[in-house]
């Protein structure tokens, strides 16, 4: 008979597997909820460690989530941030009562190549290989559209319901650079003419993008800035990093619970 | 202070009309200067003054006679045409002019300097290359003469908050405020329509995204007006039904009410965007700027909702 397979031997095989060095110094990909004792029954990967994907994936038969954020709403997921709040014990709570264990991966998945999030959100948007310029660049050089029917587009394929856009939408485009999450790339680059990505800052930051758009528009430099939402942008490569632990974890049954979008928009 | 401003000083020292102590001698008598507003705006305001702060002159000359002010949450290059068409050469402004906190008229180094085809650790650094929007916005301001000081840090120390009372008054709710427009008990509606009437009263097209049921009640609203992080958001929900904030990080606030909702927790969230939720602050600004400043002509300038939306 054979060993149960425990936490503690999921995440030894996620780093025997990475193809590059544990990062000791990450304080994101840490376990998050239980420890390396518990006894797996089924493995989930997620976007987002909701309370709601946590029951979805009770419902599925699994206790161990490898989610890509936080799960206590910040990001070093530091708790005396959040313990006062009525909302913490009982998404605690609900995890004790269902021996649950979470181990986020977040530097590594992005350290990792190919990086799953761009391979997903490239997958879900229907960004072919053929039009990335280099391997990995993340940088598509699409038949021309414009920035109306491209943004119609991925709103439909990844049915974003608050997608957001700056720009002309008659704006020709072809140069696309995709980001994920809050990586987004910075839209003045000379070599793109739209960017893609998750979420960003909106002004004060190193680069205000609506604002550079609404000048540029003004000024007629074609630019534009598809805003798909942060869960929106990285959940597809919960899939592939799902598809990634299954080929080493064949004791257990392993899937993806997706996060879905949080957010709904007024019409 | 940029380097028109050096340049008008140094023609105007060589013409042997100013020194530096007595620059403001030379102007015609009873002319009002950029930092003679400003100095105004810090004596009047209420707020101690920090050292350390975004509010500063961004672009022009703070010694110019100023003709006309205009009050803005953007000082985008469309307000800026708008600002000259009125006669005003002073812009007010709640965001930076260029692009970035450190809101200089060239870009920063890019963050991520990716030459296509090469690897991004290969690209050389691509610091200070030519961006024809920065250049385009900052021949504009030369060529008529703009002088753009930034207003944030301190307008919204002022009490009561102003971004907040200005969301307030457009939003019919300034009745019932009862003291703090951060915390407002306002006649029970629904979430869905509330969002409608926030929508229609701040004229936005894409920006708005909400968390919660449609058909919640709600009574009780936090007004947070700019960027908000988790501690405010989680200081505000408790008490209220809904949080009507500019822009949060999603990994924080997004998620903690998504949290609190599946919970059981009857709250919402209205995100209506950064820019957005300070136009009306900045509409107050140019009120109160009136009032202080009545030699010159003040006028607030909207900037349209930034995003749209397609259809599904």
């Amino acid at each position: 008979m054979t060993d149960p397979l425990t936490a503690g031997e999921v995440v030894a095989r996620i780093k025997k597997n990475l193809g590059f060095p544990w990062r000791e110094s990450s304080r994101r990909d840490t376990f998050k909820f239980g420890g390396p004792d518990t006894v797996v029954k089924g493995i989930a990967t997620t976007m987002f460690c909701s309370y709601d994907a946590l029951r979805r994936a009770v419902e599925a038969g699994c206790n161990m989530i490898i989610p890509h954020e936080d799960t206590f709403w910040n990001d070093p997921d530091d708790i005396s941030v959040v313990s006062a709040d009525p909302s913490y014990q009982p998404k605690v709570d609900f995890l004790r009562q269902h021996d649950m264990v979470i181990f986020r991966i977040h530097d590594h998945m992005h350290a990792q190549r190919p990086d799953f999030t761009y391979v997903g959100l490239a997958r879900a948007l229907g960004l072919e290989s053929r039009y990335e310029t280099a391997p990995q660049s993340h940088h598509f050089t699409l038949p021309e559209t414009t920035l109306g029917e491209l943004a119609a587009n991925f709103q439909k394929r990844l049915n974003d319901k608050a997608i957001r856009v700056v720009g002309d939408p008659k704006c020709k485009v072809s140069r696309l650079q995709l980001g994920v999450g809050y990586a987004t790339p910075d839209i003045n680059s000379p070599d793109v003419d739209v960017v893609v990505s998750g979420e960003q800052q909106e002004s004060d930051g190193t680069l205000d993008s609506p604002a550079y758009v609404l000048d540029a528009t003004t000024l007629g430099v074609p630019k534009g800035w598809i805003m798909l939402g942060h869960c929106v942008s990285e959940q597809q490569g919960m899939l592939e990093m799902a598809q990634w632990i299954k080929s080493f974890t064949p004791e257990v049954p392993v899937q993806l619970v997706p996060s879905n979008e949080p957010f709904w928009a007024p019409k | 202070m940029h380097s028109i401003s050096r340049r008008r000083f140094v023609s105007l020292a060589a013409a042997g009309v100013v020194t530096a102590p007595t620059a403001l001698k030379a102007l015609p008598a009873g002319s009002l200067t950029a930092q003679d507003v400003v100095d105004r705006i810090k004596k009047n305001l209420g707020v101690e003054w920090k050292a350390d702060s975004v509010d500063t002159f961004k672009a022009g000359d703070p010694s110019a006679a100023v003709t006309g002010i205009v009050t803005t949450a953007l000082a985008s290059l469309d307000v800026l045409a708008q600002a000259v068409k009125v006669g005003a050469n002073m812009i007010v402004t709640s965001e930076p002019t260029f692009f970035a906190r450190a809101d200089t008229p060239t870009p920063a180094p890019r963050r991520f300097p990716r030459t296509a085809g090469a690897a991004p650790d290969a690209a050389p650094p691509t610091a200070r290359s030519p961006d024809p929007v920065f250049s385009g916005k900052d021949e504009f301001i030369r060529k008529h003469n703009l002088i753009v000081w930034r207003f944030s840090d301190h307008w919204r120390q002022r009490t009561p908050d102003p971004f907040a009372q200005g969301l307030a008054n457009v939003l019919g709710w300034s009745k019932s405020a009862g003291g703090d427009p951060r915390q407002l008990t306002i006649p029970q509606t629904s979430l869905e329509a509330l969002v409608s009437h926030v929508k229609q009263s701040l004229k936005s097209r894409g920006g708005i995204r909400v968390v919660g049921d449609p058909k919640l009640r709600v009574g009780k609203v936090a007004i947070l007006p700019g960027s908000t992080p988790i501690q405010a958001s989680l200081k505000a929900l408790p008490g209220v039904d809904t949080i009507l904030a500019g822009e949060v990080r999603e990994w924080e606030s997004v998620e903690y009410v998504r949290d609190t909702v599946d919970l059981g927790g009857k709250k919402s969230l209205v995100l209506v965007g950064r820019i957005v939720s300070e136009e009306p602050g900045m509409q107050l600004c140019a009120t109160w700027l009136k009032t202080i400043v009545p030699e010159v002509k003040t006028t607030w300038v909207a900037v349209p909702d930034p995003y749209w939306r397609p259809t599904l």
